[in-house]
C-alpha cells in the first residue's frame, strides 16, 4: 500500500530524529568538550555557550599535560601511530592468512573443516582475559612481549575470525560455475582464484577488513597487559589521563575525538566503495 | 571419426547413483542432444566430460586418449552454462576473449576474433556492457560467444536456452544448427525440451535413470521409442496411452479399447494374450460427428487451441481420457462437444508390454525405421 | 461499393492517431460481472510517477467469462490481477464486481478467490484441510465437503498427496493444491496468478483441458494470469493482451491471430511469431501491390492485392511504408512462383519448421508433415493475398488483414 497519510509522516521524522538523537548525540557532546576547559566541562548546570580553547588538542600534540598538580609527559600522538601500526599489521596479516582460508572453506569439503573453522570462530567467544595469563607467561619466555610482532600476532585472535567467516560467506555466494567456466576456458586454479573469486569476494573482503580493523583498534585488554608505554595503542594511552589529581576531560575528549577519526574516515571512505561493490550485484551474473 | 567416447562411466554423490555405467560415442562435428527430464543427471555428464568432476568408474576419451584426471583447463573444451555464468565483474567483450587469452596471442588478434563472433551472434553492439547490463538474450549469445570462440573440437552446451523467453528460444532454435555447422565443434547438447532434442540433434541420446534408454535419430526416437517412457518424453500432448490386452484372431492382432476392437496389424502372434499398452500419437487420431470404419466412439470433452493445432480431450466409453490433435485450418473433425468418433491411423499404433514398458515389435516387419507420415 | 459493407468490427482503435489506449466494448451478450474502469497504477509522486505500471485500463468481463491477461514480465498483468484482488490500491480508476464498485474494499470483503503463483497454503494444515478451509468456513456439511474436495483433487491429479503437508510438496503440487483451494470456493470472480507455472509440460496439457471444462461446467468468472500465449489460447475465451501497462487488444484468440490490432499484438501472439518484412505499397490502377524490395543479389517479390476496397482516409496508399506480416502457417511451400534458399529443416514429430531466405530476407514457414528438401537446396513458396497483414510503419497500427482493409 503506498497511502501515506500526513500524520504517518511526522511520526516517521520524529522517530528518526529520536533515533538520531540518542546515537550522535554524545559524539556532539564529546566533540563540543574537546574545545572546552576542565573548569567549563565540570560546571553545573552544563552550557553550550563557552570560549572554544585549543588547548587540549596543543597538550595531546605537544605530549605535556598540564594538570593543577603540574605537567605530565604523555606519549598520546606515539599511542596514536602504535594503533594504526598494530590494527594495520594485524588485518594485512590477517587477510593474507584468512582470505586463501576462506576460500578453502567454501569451496572444499574437507575432514574437520567445519570443526576447523568454527574453533576458529570459538576465539571471538572466550574472554580474552582467560587466555592472557597463560600467554603473557609463553610471551615473556619467548621474547614476544612488548614487541609489535607479539601484539600483531596476538591481534589475529581478533581479525582472523572476523575475516574468515564473513569472506567466507561471500565466496559461498559466488556460483561455482563462474569459476568452472573461467577453468574450462583454460585457464589455472591460482588464476581463477586471483581473477574471479578475489574480485568478486572485494566488497566482502573490505567489509571485513573495516571491521576487523575497527576491532583491532578499540581493543584495550591485550595490549594493555602485554604492551609497555612506548608499545601501547590509544585505548591504553587513554589511562594517563586519569591522574593524581583527577581526571583531565577535556583531554580525554580530545583524545578521543582524535582516536576516533581515523577510523570514521576509513569507514566513510570504504563506506562509499562497500556499496559500489554491492551495487554490482553481479554475483548472481 | 570418433571424437568423443563415453566408456561405462559412472558416478555417484554420497549414495546417490547418479550415472551408472553409460556408453556413448560422437562422431566430429556431430551434435548429440542429451535430452531428459531433470535430475536424471544430464548436468553431471557434462561436468565429468568438461572436468568439473572425475567419474568414479569408466574412461572418458576425447580424440582417442583418455582425460580422466586431466584438469578442466587443459582439456580444450568450449562450455555453455544453463544460468550462462558470465563473469560479472568483467565487459561482455572481456568475458568472451578468457578462452582466447588463455591460449595466448597479441591483444589485437584477440580482440578482433571478439568482434567476429560477437557480429555473428549479433552482439556487437554490446561488447563494452557488463552482463549486468545485457538483456537474457544477450546474456546467452555471450555465453554461447565465450564457448565457441576458441573453436573447441567439443563443445558442451547445458540447457542454453532454458532461461530466455519463448521467442529468443524459438529463434536461437533456427539460427544453432548453422553456426554448429560453421564451427565444426563435436556438440553435446543437453535440454529438456523434446523440440530442442528434435530440431538440434543428429541424434539424440535419451537418459533415464543414468543410462541412456535410447540413442538414435529424432525420427526413430519419435516413430520408433524403445519403451513407454521414451515415448512420453515426445510430442505435445504427449502420447496416449491406454491399457489393454492383445489378441490374436487368423494371424491379425486386435485390441479391445472400451468395447470396440482395433486391428493393430499382423506380426505379433509372439505376443497373443498378453497385457499391452497401446501407444497412439494424438496426430494419428483424426475425430469426426460421422462414423467411420474402425472408429472409436467417444465423447468429445473439450477442444483447446494449441499453437495453430487444436488440442481435443476425448472420452472413451468407460471414461479413459484420450487426446486427439489436428491442424486448425484441417477440414477433419468437429468442434462440437458431445458423442463424435474417433479414428486411429492404422500404422501409428504402437504396441508395448504392460509389465515392462519395452517396446513389443511384430516379428516379420522388423521394428520399422522408415518415418510414418503422420498427418 | 458502399463502404461500411467491408469494415471490420473495430477493436477499439480510434483513427485519430492517439496513444493505443484500446477500450473494451465488452460482450453485451450476457450480464458483466467484472468491471475495470479507466484504471491506472502508479508508484510514487502522482503528479510524475516513479513507475506507471498500469496505463488507463477499461475492461468489462462477462459472466461466466474465462479471460486471459497475457504479456512479458513487466508489461502490468499482475498489477491488474492484485488490483482486483485488493493487494494492491487502485491509483486512479474503478473496479467494479457483481454490479458493486470493490476498489476501496479490503480484499476479504470482495468475495474474489484467488490461486497464488508462489507457496501460499497454511503450512499446519495438511492438503485436505486446505483446500476444504473455505467450505468449513461457510458451515458446509462434512460428507458434502469430503465430496467436493475429493472431485476437485481427482481433477487436478492431487488425490495421493490430500493428507500431506505443505512443506513435503513439490512446486507443482503446491500449486495445484492452491488452485483446488481457489476453485472450490464460491465466489463471484476467481482469480488465477500463472496457475500452470510450476507444472511439467506433460501434466500441463493434460490438466489445461480439466480447467477449462470445470471453469465452463460451473460457469465461473476467472480472470488469469499468463506469460504463455499457449495456456491463454487454450484456456481463455478472450485474451487481453497488455504491453508497457497498456492494454493493446482484447479479443479472442482466433481475433487475436486473424486481426491483431498492431505489429506488437501481431509478433507477439502465435507460435512460431509471425513474419514481418519492411514494404511498400503500389497502386496500379486500383490494384494494390505489395512490395518487398531485393537486398544486394537477392531479388524482390511482389503481392497483388487487387482491388481492396478501402475506407475513407485509409493509409493504404500508393508509396505507404509498411510492415508486411506473414504467418509461418500461411507460407505454402513447393508451390508457387517465388523462390528461396532453405537454410534449416526442423521436423519435430507433428509438425516442421523450415527457414528460407528470400529477398534478403529470412522467413519461417510451418508445414505438417516433413519436408524432404536438404538444407542449402532452393525451395519454392507462395504467400496467399487472403493470408497477409499489413502495418504501418510509422505507429504500428493494422492497416490491412487478408484482403479487408481496416477502418
Amino acid at each position: 500500500m503506498n497511502h501515506t497519510s500526513t500524520a504517518e509522516r511526522i511520526i516517521r521524522g520524529l522517530l528518526l530524529t529520536l533515533v538520531l538523537l540518542f546515537f550522535l548525540f554524545p559524539i556532539f557532546w564529546i566533540f563540543l568538550m574537546s574545545f572546552q576547559t576542565n573548569e567549563d566541562i565540570l560546571r553545573i548546570p552544563p552550557s553550550l555557550f563557552f570560549t572554544p580553547t585549543l588547548e587540549n588538542y596543543v597538550a595531546l600534540i605537544s605530549g605535556r599535560l598540564s594538570t593543577v598538580a603540574g605537567d605530565l609527559d604523555i606519549a598520546f600522538m606515539r599511542n596514536l601511530w602504535n594503533s594504526v601500526l598494530l590494527s594495520s599489521l594485524s588485518v594485512g596479516v590477517a587477510l593474507i592468512l584468512g582470505v586463501p582460508a576462506a576460500y578453502a572453506f567454501a569451496r572444499f569439503k574437507f575432514r574437520l573443516g567445519e570443526n576447523i573453522a568454527f574453533t576458529l570462530l570459538s576465539f571471538r567467544f572466550a574472554p580474552p582475559l582467560l587466555v592472557l595469563l597463560p600467554l603473557s607467561l609463553y610471551f615473556s619466555e619467548l621474547g614476544l612481549s612488548d614487541t609489535y610482532l607479539g601484539l600483531v600476532w596476538v591481534y589475529q585472535l581478533i581479525a582472523l575470525p572476523l575475516i574468515l567467516w564473513i569472506v567466507r560467506g561471500y565466496f559461498e555466494d559466488i556460483s561455482p560455475d563462474i569459476e568452472n567456466a573461467y577453468r574450462i576456458d583454460g585457464h589455472s586454479w591460482a588464476k581463477t582464484f586471483r581473477k574471479i573469486a578475489i574480485p568478486l569476494a572485494r566488497p566482502g573482503i573490505a567489509a571485513a577488513s573495516l571491521l576487523a580493523f575497527i576491532f583491532c583498534w578499540n581493543n584495550f585488554v591485550f595490549a594493555l597487559v602485554l604492551a609497555s608505554a612506548d608499545k601501547q595503542p590509544v585505548t591504553v594511552g587513554a589511562l594517563a589521563f586519569v591522574t593524581a589529581s583527577g581526571i583531565q576531560y577535556g583531554q580525554v575528549a580530545a583524545a578521543i575525538v582524535l582516536s576516533v577519526t581515523p577510523t570514521l574516515l576509513l569507514a566513510l571512505y570504504a563506506q562509499r566503495y562497500l556499496v559500489e561493490g554491492l551495487s554490482l550485484g553481479a554475483v548472481k551474473g | 571419426m570418433t571424437s568423443l567416447e563415453l566408456n561405462a562411466v559412472s558416478k555417484s554423490f554420497k549414495n546417490d547413483q547418479v550415472l551408472s555405467g553409460l556408453s556413448l560415442s560422437a562422431t566430429e562435428g556431430e551434435t548429440v542432444v542429451v535430452f531428459g527430464p531433470s535430475g536424471t543427471g544430464k548436468t553431471v555428464l557434462l561436468r565429468l566430460i568438461s572436468g568439473i568432476y572425475d567419474p568414479d568408474d569408466g574412461d572418458i576419451r576425447l580424440d582417442g586418449s583418455s582425460v580422466v584426471g586431466i584438469a578442466p583447463e587443459h582439456r580444450g573444451i568450449g562450455m555453455a552454462f544453463q544460468n550462462f555464468a558470465l563473469y560479472p565483474h568483467m565487459e561482455a567483450a572481456d568475458n568472451i576473449a578468457s578462452p582466447l587469452e588463455a591460449r595466448g596471442g597479441t591483444a589485437a588478434q584477440i580482440m578482433e576474433k571478439v568482434r567476429e563472433i560477437a557480429t555473428l551472434l549479433k552482439i556487437d553492439h554490446v561488447l563494452s556492457h557488463r552482463p549486468k547490463e545485457l538483456s537474457n538474450g544477450q546474456k546467452q549469445r555471450t555465453a554461447l560467444a565465450r564457448a565457441l570462440v576458441a573453436g573447441p573440437k567439443i563443445l558442451l552446451l547445458d540447457d542454453p536456452l532454458r532461461n530466455v523467453d519463448a521467442k529468443l528460444r524459438f529463434e536461437m532454435r533456427l539460427e544453432l544448427p548453422r553456426l554448429l555447422r560453421d564451427f565444426g565443434s563435436t556438440t553435446l547438447y543437453v535440454t529438456q525440451d523434446y523440440k530442442e532434442a528434435m530440431a538440434l540433434g543428429d541424434r539424440i541420446a535419451v537418459l533415464l535413470k543414468g543410462d541412456f534408454a535410447q540413442v538414435a535419430t529424432p525420427q526413430d526416437i519419435y516413430n520408433n521409442p524403445v519403451n513407454v517412457e521414451v515415448a512420453k518424453l515426445f510430442g505435445d500432448p504427449t502420447i496416449n496411452l491406454i491399457e489393454t490386452r492383445l489378441t490374436v484372431a487368423d494371424g491379425r492382432a486386435q485390441a479391445d479399447l472400451a468395447g470396440t476392437t482395433v486391428e493393430l496389424g499382423t506380426g505379433y502372434d509372439h505376443a497373443d494374450g498378453r497385457d499391452i499398452v497401446v501407444g497412439v500419437r494424438p496426430e494419428a487420431i483424426s475425430v469426426s460427428e460421422t462414423p467411420l470404419e474402425g472408429a472409436l466412439p467417444v465423447e468429445l470433452i473439450a477442444v483447446t487451441p494449441l499453437n495453430e493445432r487444436v488440442v481435443m480431450l476425448l472420452h472413451l466409453a468407460d471414461g479413459t481420457e484420450f487426446f486427439a490433435s489436428s491442424p486448425e485450418d484441417g477440414a477433419t473433425g468437429t468442434r462440437r462437444h458431445g458423442p463424435a468418433f474417433a479414428r486411429i491411423a492404422p500404422d501409428a499404433v504402437l504396441v508395448f508390454d504392460r509389465d515392462s514398458g519395452q517396446r513389443i515389435h511384430p516379428l516379420d516387419a522388423g521394428p520399422q525405421v522408415s518415418g510414418q507420415q503422420t498427418q | 461499393m458502399s463502404i461500411e459493407a467491408v469494415k471490420p468490427p473495430s477493436p477499439g482503435l480510434d483513427t485519430a492517431g492517439q496513444a493505443p489506449v484500446i477500450t473494451d466494448a465488452g460482450n453485451t451478450s450476457a450480464r458483466t460481472a467484472l468491471h475495470l474502469d479507466a484504471v491506472d497504477k502508479f508508484y510514487g509522486d502522482p503528479a510524475n510517477p516513479a513507475v506507471h505500471a498500469v496505463k488507463s485500463f477499461s475492461m468489462e468481463v462477462a459472466e461466466g467469462e474465462i479471460v486471459a491477461l497475457l504479456g512479458s514480465s513487466g508489461c502490468g498483468k499482475t498489477s491488474t490481477l492484485r488490483m482486483i484482488a485488493g493487494f494492491e490500491t487502485v491509483s486512479r480508476g474503478e473496479i467494479k464486481l457483481a454490479g458493486r464498485r470493490i476498489d476501496e474494499l479490503r480484499p476479504a470483503k470482495r468475495n474474489v478467490a484467488m490461486a497464488f503463483e508462489g507457496y501460499s497454503l497454511y503450512p499446519p494444515l495438511t492438503v485436505r484441510d486446505n483446500i476444504a478451509f473455505a467450505l468449513k468456513a461457510a458451515k458446509l456439511e462434512q460428507g458434502e465437503v469430503d465430496r467436493k474436495v475429493d472431485h476437485i483433487a481427482d481433477l487436478l491429479e492431487i488425490e495421493t498427496i490430500l493428507g500431506k503437508y505443505p512443506s513435503s510438496l513439490s512446486g507443482g503440487q503446491q500449486q495445484r493444491a492452491s488452485l483446488a483451494r481457489a476453485l472450490i470456493r464460491k465466489a463471484d470472480l476467481y482469480l488465477l496468478d500463472e496457475p500452470m507455472s510450476q507444472l511439467e509440460p506433460q501434466l500441463r496439457s493434460v490438466l489445461r483441458g480439466r480447467i477449462k471444462s470445470y471453469l465452463i461446467e460451473h460457469g465461473l468468472t476467472s480472470v488469469f494470469v499468463t506469460h504463455d500465449q499457449t495456456e491463454a489460447n487454450a484456456l481463455a475465451d478472450r485474451i487481453a493482451v497488455m504491453e508497457d501497462g497498456v492494454l493493446q487488444q482484447i479479443a479472442s484468440p482466433a481475433e487475436l491471430k486473424d486481426r491483431p490490432a498492431n505489429l506488437f499484438v501481431a509478433t507477439f501472439i502465435g507460435e512460431p511469431p509471425m513474419n514481418v518484412f519492411p514494404a511498400r505499397l503500389a497502386d496500379d490502377n486500383g490494384h494494390l501491390h505489395v512490395v518487398v524490395e531485393g537486398e544486394g543479389a537477392a531479388a524482390g517479390f511482389t503481392l497483388d492485392l487487387g482491388e481492396v476496397s478501402r475506407p475513407a482516409g485509409s493509409r493504404l496508399t500508393g508509396g505507404a511504408a509498411v510492415h508486411l506480416g506473414v504467418r509461418p502457417h500461411s507460407v505454402s511451400l513447393g508451390r508457387g512462383g517465388n523462390k528461396g534458399l532453405l537454410v534449416s529443416n526442423q521436423w519435430l514429430g507433428d509438425q516442421t519448421h523450415v527457414v528460407i531466405e528470400a529477398a534478403g530476407q529470412t522467413m519461417v514457414a510451418v508445414s505438417y508433415g516433413r519436408v524432404d528438401e536438404q538444407v542449402g537446396a532452393e525451395i519454392t513458396f507462395s504467400l496467399s493475398p487472403q493470408a497477409i497483414h499489413l502495418f504501418a510503419q510509422d505507429d504500428g497500427r493494422a492497416l490491412l488483414h487478408g484482403t479487408e482493409a481496416v477502418g
